[in-house]
């Protein structure tokens, strides 16, 4: 029985040993359990405030976004605006109701329900670009990037879009395009060359640059400005550059050739013209060049023709002066021979003789005006004399003075007359020839000659009037002309008229003449104001 | 006192014309005549005593007046001979060249012969009472 006890007993104590150790293990768990409890708790405090964080977070984000945003349900009724979408729409939700579809422009609407299928297949667009009615301000251009909210069993619960409203960016940009179109249609059409370089790079060519280096575009683009420059001459206008470049200067002209796609080059005038920085360093270069070769050939023909010319017109001054040299000798002779004759037979002459002997002397006189005509009109020249300040009025009292006019006949400058600038030889023979022509075929008894000037816009305008014969009208073109001569007097050469029109045209002026038979004639001539 | 005159002169009648001059006054005056610059020249090399006066016309064929007063002004011996122009030309170039070579007076011959000798006349009349180097 004892040893049944005992048994027992010992059974008892394990049996108490291992509840014991049960319970330690118990205690032991339970403990973790408190911890990790306690553990999770914190845990899950500290979730929820990094969500609150998040959250207050995303609100504030959503909140100050400047672009608009809005989110919807999948049937497109508005859920939730931010300040920037209440602006751009002009909705308020928690006053109306909005759906996305009143919002959609009516030519856009296929446009618009293409994209959000695509949305609801790929769960997301971007760049939508489309217009909008808003509830004031119209219709706006906007861009939309949009993504679909689904639930944890992927279902699409809702749709949330960002939109920006690119109405005046679009205007902006199309003014500019239109004036980029613009500018570019002036720069392509433009009869002048046109390229963009930048340090001896060619960026950019207009067609007519083209056309004349006889390279594509493309082809330019490859090139610096020294592959089409001739060696010596880019030299020159790179230095140019160079001061360009270090801001000493913002524009340079020069001649300079261009070498052409064949080899062949021809002279362009090259204008060049800095576009800087705001720090001043260059940018690029404009240069616009425009082919003178053609010019520089023209002006070198006019000027071989004006040497020419001068040449021929010298050497017919020379002409004239060596012929009128040489016939007037002869006549020198002439008159010595007769003038002998005269003298050494005076007693054995008749009459008869000695009347052709006269009238052998007067041709010879004659013949010698004719010969120093020749040589004044010859001589009258522009290049001869230097231009100068003439007082006219002192030029004809002098004339006055000098040419011989007889009793019967009076000259009486009845305008002051004025100073004009030209040389004094050529303006004197001028009033002189003309003073003289009144004097000489006045047939009145008492004769009346009259200067007077007038100032017109450009150009002075003379008079000279006589009472004398009058020169009947079919002779008014036929005086000026040389060797014309209306009588049949000794002195009249037909030079003296020819004078007056050569000079007034050396003067840029006119000529003309009122005149009646009988009554007296006007001479009129212009000179102008300013030479 | 007679003074001894160069005309230089090609053409036949004016030089009949400068002689008649000469006797019509009854001038004692020596004449030479040349025909142009050249003879004109033999002519200063050859003869021992200087002429007082040249008379020298402008337009002459092979050496013409111009060019025999260069010569002339250049050479050392003959330089100080004044010489007088007598030419048809009235010229502003004709003048002025020869004036600046160097020349004592100029003559345009007028057309009619009265005119001719009086100016002679007075050209002859000045020089006679002028003192020349004699040599």
């Amino acid at each position: 029985m004892s040893n049944e006890l005992e048994i027992l007993q010992r059974a008892l104590q394990r049996e108490k040993a291992a509840r014991k150790q049960a319970e330690q293990i118990l205690e032991g768990k339970s403990k973790e359990l408190y911890q990790i409890t306690q553990e999770l708790k914190d845990a899950n405090a500290k979730l929820e405030d990094g969500l609150t964080e998040k959250t207050s977070e995303l609100q504030g984000v959503f909140g100050n976004l400047v672009d608009a945003y809005v989110l919807m349900d999948i049937s497109g009724n508005v859920i939730k605006m931010n300040h920037s979408a209440k602006e751009l729409f002009g909705y308020d939700i928690n006053q109306e109701k909005l759906n996305i579809v009143k919002l959609i422009y009516k030519e856009d609407y296929e446009y618009a329900m293409t994209s959000f299928q695509k949305l609801v297949a790929e769960g997301s667009f971007s760049n939508y670009q489309a217009r909008v009615y808003t509830k004031h301000k119209g219709v706006r251009t906007v861009h939309i990037n949009a993504s679909l909210i689904l639930n944890n069993k992927k279902q699409p619960i809702a749709a949330q879009g960002i939109v920006r409203d690119i109405t005046e960016e679009l205007e902006q940009k199309q003014i500019f395009e239109e004036q980029k179109k613009q500018l570019s249609a002036i720069v392509e059409n433009s009869s002048l060359g046109i390229a963009l370089t930048q340090f001896g790079k060619i960026l950019q060519t207009n067609k007519a640059f083209q056309s004349l280096l006889g390279y594509s575009n493309d082809e330019l683009l490859q090139k610096e400005v020294k592959n089409i420059s001739l060696k010596d001459e880019y030299l020159e206008s790179a230095s140019k550059m160079q001061q360009m470049n270090d801001g000493e200067i913002d524009y340079f002209s020069v001649n300079k050739r261009y070498v052409k796609k064949d080899g062949s080059w021809f002279w362009a005038k090259t204008n060049v013209a800095a576009v800087r920085n705001e720090d001043g360093s260059i940018k690029y270069q404009v240069a616009l060049i425009e082919d003178i070769t053609e010019q520089l050939e023209f002006e070198k023909q006019r000027d071989k023709l004006v040497k020419n010319l001068e040449k021929s017109n010298k050497e017919l001054n020379d002409y004239a002066h060596v012929v009128s040299h040489d016939l007037k000798s002869p006549l020198r002779s002439m008159n010595a021979l007769l003038t002998w004759l005269q003298e050494d037979y005076a007693e054995v002459l008749d009459a008869n003789a000695h009347n052709s002997l006269n009238m052998l002397l007067k041709k010879v006189d004659k013949m010698d005006h004719l010969i120093s005509g020749i040589l004044k009109y010859s001589s009258i020249d522009k290049v001869n004399h230097p231009k100068q300040n003439i007082a006219l009025q002192d030029i004809v009292t002098d004339i006055i003075d000098v040419i011989h006019i007889p009793n019967h006949i009076t000259i009486k400058i009845i305008t002051e007359l004025p100073v004009v600038i030209g040389d004094k030889f050529s303006l004197q023979q001028l009033f002189q020839n003309l003073l003289n022509n009144a004097v000489k075929y006045n047939d009145k008894e008492q004769g009346v000659i009259t200067v007077s000037c007038e100032q017109k816009d450009e150009f002075w305008e003379f008079a000279i009037t006589d009472n004398g014969a009058g020169i009947s009208k079919k002779y008014h073109d036929k005086i000026f002309q040389i060797f014309q001569t209306l009588d049949d007097k000794n002195e009249s050469t037909g030079v003296g008229l020819s004078i007056v029109k050569k000079i007034v045209d050396l003067y840029d002026g006119k000529i003309w003449l009122v005149s009646e038979e009988g009554i007296g004639t006007t001479f009129y001539f212009t000179l102008k104001n300013k030479i | 006192m007679g003074l001894t005159f160069l005309l230089i002169e090609d053409d036949e009648i004016e030089r009949l014309k400068f002689t008649r001059v000469l006797q019509k006054n009854n001038y004692n005056h020596t004449l030479i005549e040349a025909e142009n610059g050249e003879k004109a020249l033999e002519v200063l090399e050859n003869n021992k005593e200087l002429p007082d006066l040249i008379f020298l016309d402008l337009n002459m064929p092979k050496m013409n007046g111009l060019e025999f007063l260069k010569i002339l002004k250049s050479n050392h011996a003959l330089r100080y001979t004044p010489v007088v122009i007598l030419s048809t030309s009235s010229n502003h170039n004709d003048l002025k060249e020869t004036y600046e070579v160097g020349i004592a007076g100029y003559i345009v011959k007028p057309l009619k012969y009265e005119d001719y000798a009086y100016k002679i006349k007075c050209l002859i009349e000045y020089w006679s009472v002028n003192e020349l180097i004699k040599r």
